[in-house]
Formats: C-alpha cells, sequence, structure tokens
C-alpha cells in the first residue's frame, strides 16, 4: 500500500540517512528502496537485539536512536572479547548477513533504542540495486580480514613477548620437569642416566626433593676420571653442594644475574616450600634474548661446523616466530623461512665442498617442490637435485658418482640441520636425480610428451626448480627447454591442468565446509592438499602456458595476471585467500610444534573463529574462481 | 430488524447516497473477527490514531484530517500507514458552497473514512487522549456513513503515567512524554506526524508494560481503567 503517508515517512527516513555513510553516497533510488523497506523497532536498554544463539541474521540493523554495545565472541585463543559502542547512523550484522550465519557478536541495546530493520531478502536486493552499497558491504568484509589479522598479531605478540622478555618469571621458561637423583645413589648410574637423556647437569635432591647438590658435566672429569673415584660411590661424595637457588616467581634477569656473580652455568628453580621445580640453564637464558635477522644470517655465513648451524635453524624458527608476532604477512614469511633455510643449505655445500673436489665442473643445485617456490612453512623436508655439465660423455659415470657421494654428505648435514630426508627420495643423492643438463632436458621432454599420471605428479614437483648454489644460468637453460617442450605440447598442459581440477575446494553445499577428505582425521581439512595446492597447481599451468620463468606461487599469478586479462581486483583477492590460508598453517604448525607434535597440515574448521571460518570460506572460493579460469581455458 | 437493513446496505445506507460498492465495503468491515485481547503485543496489530481539527473543543470544532500508523508485532512498517484529509461538512457554514461541489466533497470524504476504516479494520485502537479522538472520528463516521466504530481505545495519556510514575511530564502533555523518550515529531500537529510519534511512544510503552508483567492489550486495559475509576474517585 503506498500513498501520501508513506510517501511522508519514507522521506523523514531518508531525511534521517542522508548524513551518513554509506548512505550518503547511495543512488537515490536504492536509498528510498531502503527506506521502503525498513522496519521501526525499539528496543529498551538492556535488551539483546541480536546474538548467535538467535541463529541466522534475519536483517540488517540500522541504528536511528540509542546506542548499542556490540560485543565479540572470543575465538579460538583469542585473548578476550572486545566490544565497541554503536550510535545512530551505524549497521550491524553485515557479515553475518552476507555469510547468511548467525552473527560473531551479541548486541544489546545500552539505552532506549530505535533501529531500523531491514530484512534479508530486501538487504541482498539492495545489494544488487546498489553498488555504492555493495562495495560498502564488500569493505566490511574486508575490514573483517584486517581485523582478523590483527587478532592473529595480538596472539603472537603476547606469546612472543611472553618468551622474549628478561623479565619473564623463571616459571615461564622451565619446561621440562627436572629430573634429579637422591643422594645414596651411585655416580654409574647417575653417569649412565645423563649419557642416555643427553642431560648436561644432573640435580641431587634429598627425600623432601629439595635440592641439595648438583653435578654436572664437567664434573666427570675433574672428579670422577681424573682422580679415578670409583664409580660405586654414592653421587654425593662427588656434586657440587649447596646449589644455587631462585625461587620461581624470581626472573630471568635475576638468574642471569646469579649465574654472572657465581660464575656457574645452571641456577635451580624452587617453590615455596624449596623443592625443585626446574633447572635453568645460561642456554636457555640466551634463547631469551631472541637474534635478529642479521645475527642469524651472520652467525650462519660464519658457520665453521654443523653444530652451529643447528643452533642456527632453531633460530630461524624463532625469528619467523616473531615475525608473525609482528604482523608481517605469509608470504613474507614463507620467503623469510625459504631464504633462511636457502642460506643454511648454501653454507652446508659450502662446508663439503672442502672435502669434495668438483672444481672445474659446471654445476647447480636445485630445490623443487616448496623450497624451489620459496614457500617453505614451519615443516619441510628436503626436495633437491643436482645438474651438472658433462663435456665428454666418457666421464659421465665418473662424475655422477663423485656427485652422489657428495650429496650424500649434504643430504646428511641437511637432516641433522633439521630438514629431514625426503621419504619419496626426492634428494640429490639419487641418481635419478643427479643429472646432466641434457638428462634433465630428457626427463621433461619424456614428461611432457607423455602426460601420464605419475609424469604428471612429477611436473608438480619438479616444474617448481630453482638453482640455490653453482651456476644458475643452468637452472635458466632447464627453464627455457621447459617452455619450448611445453609449448609445442597443449595436450600437456590440458592434462596438467586436469590434474590441478582433481581436487576441488571443501566447500559445502549444506554445511560450510567438507571435511571429510581424510577418514583418519574426520572433521579436518587438510590445508596443504585441499588449500594450498589448489592455488599453486593452477598458478603453475597459467605460468607455464604464458611462459613466466618465476616459481612462487603469488609471482606467477601476478605475472600471469596480464596475459589474462586478470582484473587487479580479482588478483589481489587470489593472492589474500593464498596467503590466508598460508598463515593458518604457519600458524597451526607453530601450536603444533610447541605442544611436541610435528606440524601437520590439519586444521578443525569448528575451532577456528567466526571471522576466520568466514575468511577461509572467501579463500576457499577464491581458489574455485581460480579452478573456474583452468576449465575455461581448457574447455574440461 | 434494523441491523438486517443496514446489513444489506438498505434505507440507512442509501438515504446518505451510499454507492452499493462503498455500503459493501461497510458491510465487509462489519464482518471483520474482533481481536483477541490476550495476544501478546508482539503477536497483534495496534492503530494509533491522531487527528487534526479546526480547534479543541469537542463539541464546535470539526475534524479535518486523520493520521494513522500501525504497530505491527511491534514494528513499524512505513507502508502500513495512512493519511485522510476529511472535508468539513459542518451544516453551518458561512457561505453554502455550490450543489456539486458539495457533492463531490461528500464523496471523497465517504471514501476517506471508508479507506480509513479499511485501514483499522478490528485492530485495537491507540491515541493520546484518546476521548478527543475517539469522538472527532465517531462523529464524522456517523454523520457520512451513518456507524459508529464502537472500538475499544487505549490512551496512552493515562497508561503512561501508570508504567512510569517517578517521571514527571509536566501536565500529561504529549509533547512532554515525547521530550521524555526523545522522540522527535516531523512536523507537531500534522496527525500522520503525531501519530507516527505516538507510535513510537506506544512501542516503548509496550516494552515496558511487557517488563512491568503486562503482556497483553487487555492487562494494559484494566491498567487503564483502574486507573480512571481511582482518578474519578479521588
Amino acid at each position: 500500500m503506498s500513498n501520501s503517508a508513506t510517501e511522508t515517512l519514507v522521506s523523514a527516513c531518508i531525511r534521517f540517512l542522508r548524513p551518513y555513510p554509506p548512505f550518503d553516497q547511495m543512488e537515490a533510488e536504492a536509498l528510498r528502496f531502503l527506506a521502503e523497506h525498513v522496519r521501526l523497532a525499539h528496543y529498551p536498554k538492556g535488551a539483546r537485539i541480536l546474538s548467535g544463539e538467535m541463529g541466522v541474521a534475519r536483517a540488517l540493523y540500522i541504528l536511528q536512536r540509542g546506542k548499542v554495545r556490540a560485543k565479540s565472541t572470543p575465538g579460538l585463543g583469542s585473548v578476550e572479547s572486545s566490544s565497541i559502542n554503536l550510535g545512530p547512523g551505524q549497521s550491524f550484522a553485515i557479515g553475518a548477513l552476507m555469510a547468511q550465519r548467525p552473527t560473531a557478536s551479541s548486541y544489546v541495546a545500552r539505552e532506549d533504542v530505535f533501529c531500523y530493520e531491514l530484512p534479508a531478502d530486501d538487504f541482498f536486493a539492495l545489494t544488487q540495486k546498489s553498488t555504492v552499497f555493495n562495495l560498502f558491504c564488500t569493505q566490511h568484509i574486508a575490514g573483517l580480514l584486517k581485523q582478523s589479522q590483527q587478532q592473529l598479531q595480538l596472539q603472537f605478540a603476547q606469546r612472543a613477548a611472553e618468551q622474549k622478555t628478561m623479565n619473564s618469571p623463571l616459571a615461564a621458561i622451565v619446561k621440562r620437569e627436572p629430573v634429579s637423583v637422591e643422594a645414596a645413589v651411585p655416580i654409574r648410574q647417575v653417569v649412565e642416566m645423563m649419557a642416555e637423556r643427553h642431560l648436561g647437569s644432573m640435580v641431587v635432591v634429598d627425600q623432601q626433593q629439595v635440592p641439595v647438590g648438583i653435578f654436572t658435566l664437567s664434573d666427570v672429569l675433574k672428579r670422577i676420571v681424573l682422580p679415578g673415584t670409583p664409580l660405586e660411590q654414592p653421587i654425593s661424595s662427588v656434586m657440587s653442594a649447596v646449589p644455587q637457588t631462585l625461587l620461581l616467581a624470581a626472573n630471568a634477569h635475576d638468574a642471569a644475574l646469579l649465574m654472572a656473580m657465581r660464575g656457574i652455568r645452571h641456577v635451580l628453580a624452587v617453590d615455596e616450600g624449596g623443592r625443585l621445580r626446574g633447572v635453568v640453564s645460561e642456554r636457555d637464558l640466551f634463547k631469551l634474548q631472541g637474534a635478529g635477522l642479521r645475527q642469524i644470517r651472520h652467525a650462519i655465513d660464519a658457520a665453521s661446523s654443523i653444530e652451529v648451524l643447528q643452533h642456527a635453524r632453531e633460530d630461524v624458527r624463532q625469528l619467523s616466530l616473531t615475525m608473525l608476532a609482528e604482523g608481517v604477512g605469509a608470504a613474507e614469511i614463507t620467503q623469510f623461512i625459504s631464504t633462511l633455510n636457502d642460506t643454511v643449505t648454501r653454507r652446508i655445500i659450502e662446508l663439503n665442498l672442502d672435502r669434495h673436489d668438483l672444481y672445474g665442473i659446471d654445476w647447480a643445485w636445485l630445490s623443487f617442490g616448496s623450497e624451489g617456490r620459496d614457500e617453505q612453512t614451519f615443516t619441510t623436508d628436503q626436495d633437491n637435485g643436482i645438474v651438472f655439465i658433462c663435456t665428454d660423455i666418457m666421464d659421465r659415470e665418473l662424475t655422477q658418482l663423485r656427485f652422489l657421494e657428495f650429496a650424500r654428505d649434504v643430504n646428511a648435514d641437511l637432516d641433522r640441520c633439521g630438514f629431514p630426508l625426503c621419504k619419496g627420495n626426492i634428494m640429490a643423492s639419487n641418481p635419478d636425480l643427479c643429472l646432466t643438463l641434457e638428462e634433465w632436458e630428457d626427463k621433461f621432454a619424456q614428461w611432457v610428451r607423455t602426460p601420464e599420471p605419475q609424469a604428471l605428479l612429477n611436473a608438480t614437483i619438479f616444474f617448481d626448480f630453482r638453482p640455490l648454489y653453482g651456476r644458475f644460468n643452468l637452472a635458466h637453460r632447464m627453464r627455457l627447454s621447459l617452455f619450448r617442450q611445453t609449448g609445442g605440447n597443449p595436450l600437456f598442459l590440458r592434462m596438467l591442468a586436469q590434474n590441478a581440477l582433481s581436487v576441488s575446494p571443501p566447500l559445502g553445499r549444506v554445511r560450510d565446509f567438507v571435511t571429510g577428505g581424510d577418514p583418519e582425521h574426520p572433521g579436518t581439512i587438510d590445508l596443504k592438499k585441499y588449500g594450498v595446492r589448489l592455488f599453486t597447481d593452477a598458478a603453475r599451468v597459467f605460468a607455464m602456458a604464458h611462459s613466466v620463468e618465476a616459481t612462487n606461487t603469488v609471482q606467477r599469478l601476478k605475472r600471469a595476471a596480464a596475459a589474462m586479462h586478470f582484473s587487479e581486483d580479482d588478483l589481489a583477492a587470489s593472492i589474500e585467500g593464498f596467503n590466508f590460508i598460508q598463515l593458518l598453517r604457519l600458524r597451526h604448525q607453530h601450536f603444533e610444534q610447541e605442544h611436541g607434535r610435528e606440524g601437520d597440515n590439519l586444521i578443525r574448521p569448528d575451532a577456528l573463529n567466526e571471522i576466520e571460518r568466514r575468511i577461509l570460506k572467501e579463500a576457499f572460493r577464491q581458489a574455485r574462481k581460480l579452478q573456474v579460469r583452468l576449465k575455461l581455458d581448457y574447455q574440461l | 430488524m434494523t441491523w438486517l437493513s443496514r446489513f444489506l446496505g438498505g434505507q440507512d445506507a442509501s438515504s446518505r447516497g451510499l454507492t452499493a460498492r462503498q455500503a459493501q465495503s461497510i458491510a465487509g468491515w462489519r464482518h471483520l473477527p474482533e481481536p483477541d485481547p490476550h495476544r501478546s503485543h508482539y503477536r497483534c496489530r495496534y492503530v494509533v490514531v491522531d487527528v487534526a481539527a479546526t480547534g479543541s473543543d469537542v463539541n464546535v470544532d470539526r475534524l479535518r484530517s486523520i493520521g494513522a500508523v500501525a504497530v505491527v508485532d511491534g514494528q513499524i512498517d512505513f507502508k502500513d500507514a495512512l493519511q485522510l484529509a476529511v472535508a468539513d461538512l459542518a451544516p453551518a457554514r458561512a457561505s453554502p458552497p455550490a450543489a456539486g461541489e458539495e457533492e463531490g466533497g461528500r464523496t471523497a470524504t465517504v471514501d476517506a473514512l471508508i479507506a480509513f476504516l479499511g485501514f483499522v479494520g478490528k485492530g485495537r485502537l491507540v491515541a493520546y487522549n484518546a476521548p478527543f479522538v475517539e469522538r472527532m472520528i465517531e462523529r464524522a463516521l456517523d454523520e457520512s456513513l451513518g456507524i459508529r466504530l464502537g472500538l475499544q481505545w487505549m490512551d496512552l495519556a493515562w497508561v503512561l503515567p501508570d508504567l512510569w510514575r517517578q517521571v514527571d511530564a509536566g501536565q500529561g502533555r504529549l509533547d512532554a512524554w515525547l521530550d521524555h523518550f526523545g522522540i522527535d515529531s516531523m512536523q507537531r500537529h500534522d496527525a500522520l506526524s503525531d501519530a507516527f510519534a505516538t507510535a513510537q511512544l506506544l512501542q516503548v510503552t509496550l516494552a515496558q508494560a511487557l517488563r512491568k508483567g503486562f503482556e497483553t492489550s487487555a492487562s494494559l486495559a484494566a491498567l487503564e481503567k483502574a486507573r480512571r475509576h481511582m482518578h474519578q474517585s479521588g
């Protein structure tokens, strides 16, 4: 029923909305539509206007009078809930409406509140009618993304701060259960225990667990070996009595001071009753101080032994964590990890070159897979190979043997420095991956000509090669030769595209996510297989189709985008989606490792907070868009 | 048999020159079911009415316009609102208009009042200072259509002071209450504007009534009756 009364009331509503964004920019017709379809509702002070328990959001709320407190529900690991006040002209529940979910926040009237409510159907009609409003809603969602990243940063900043500061109490530093023995235990048993558990020291306690002495590795030489002390004697006869103790509440700084004053390397942390609760070593305190990027690089470059590199690797991990905390994006962090891992790898290669004479041969160390793409996360194993030039065919076998010997040593050292040996034997010490330039070219040509399943799988690993050490131009020649092959063989790219489409984004029709991908881990999504891979696989096809040399997924997308007439916005959205999934992986792996588990890629969507779930869904939609493009390009 | 002739739109209607369609509309309105007064405020339709008149004397002044805004399930939908101008049909006019003009004015007024009936249906009527509004409307209906509305009115002027005993709203003027709750009127003394402002006042009232345990229009009617009684006997 449209009449003069409606006209008057609608005009009044328009006059009210007009001064506020986004209504100030909104098309007159759209604003009229909005005003015609809202209903005015009243909520008394204290009333709960909207909250998650009320189910899927059914209306857009625009405050007309009064204040509303919006309180966000704490998500996974988020420190605390935050709340903001909304006033006249402000809208809420846009995010929930767009995603057709219950809201993540609760909205309570702080005083008598009048608000205009636009039913969901009319809300969607309005987003269709008004580009201004549509943009406003989209930006609102983008704001949520930023908000989520800030939340992540806050979370990590807290954890990093806890770890870094010298003000942290000893209680936060000692992590392991202290190992202790009683005074009467024979020396032999104690030393055996220390050897078995790689302990640098052993605390001796009385029956009340109060420390009475400490015995360290350096005492073995001075007090046992040299004087020829019988190993049957009790440990109390050789321990240092009256050990230095501090209360658990004392901080790291106190411990450092005590060590410096007494010239000791261990301080015992005790509780109020004087009972042993942990041991703080000099090294624990060093770790607290953390290391900067430059120091780490310097340390790596100057490292003269594998032992030093082993520590450097741990520092890399610590620093990446700090970077996470400082809000550095996933792309930068993975790149950073790759760079430092490259540095470690190069140093290991250099150290081994001292023992292996490869002089006079042109060769290069190649990395494949995620390392080849500069996208390493905290959990990564080796994927490498060697390319070399053999001028005389008669020397080939012998030269390869020399490289294989060299590679075996490098692979073993990498393993000791935290890059586990590759289970699939994708390593330079594998004779199949230690090849001359011509052999590599033949291998690639073979896969391109005969794209059977194994060849396609290989392509996804080996075509992302990148030179790490030696003659980089060899890798460049490999790349050119590869493009010549793929350029002349459209069928191969089509098969590669088909292979990329074999996994779909885990978006459900009914539920938000499909979590049944892995029967052994119900309720989880493998963010590598069903996340990152969707992007990297698509980007690889785009890159190869347009002769983009880059191996990094973001770089590939960026460079291919121009040739493929991707819009700036679409490109930015895909990259954003990819980076978000990487960020979730990094966080998850870090969390897993902190809890002593091997970092996997299985996340539980249910455990994410509302905002993260929404963004993850959007990220998967972006992956789907890339797949749609592949389907179009290759008529699949 | 008067009720039957009225029902059939008989002499009574025809004597007032109503067309068959007009008579039928009125008959249709008569047969609407009465609303259940025991439904929650948030499950029923209230119709807030205000009028503009030539003055404030019920016995002398004439109705000029009606503004009505519905509050359905506690919410105001702008599409569910009505504004009507009523031509002055007072017989005692200084200069009688020409016959044709008179006839045209009469038809327009009859149609306007029928539209009002259609809008109100048998909803619960609400007004601020209801007796004045009620008498203005009943007289116009009686003169033009020969019927009585016969619906119960809720008078916010009586209900409000009981729900907010601590509030001193001046001499019980509408302005004072609107000020107190920060409700703006678009244009004071315009029937629709005031009806809209009063409708928002009703929203506030319903929330407070619910809080105090008056969950239905019947319970508010009882509250109003008790207060009137106390007031008149005290």
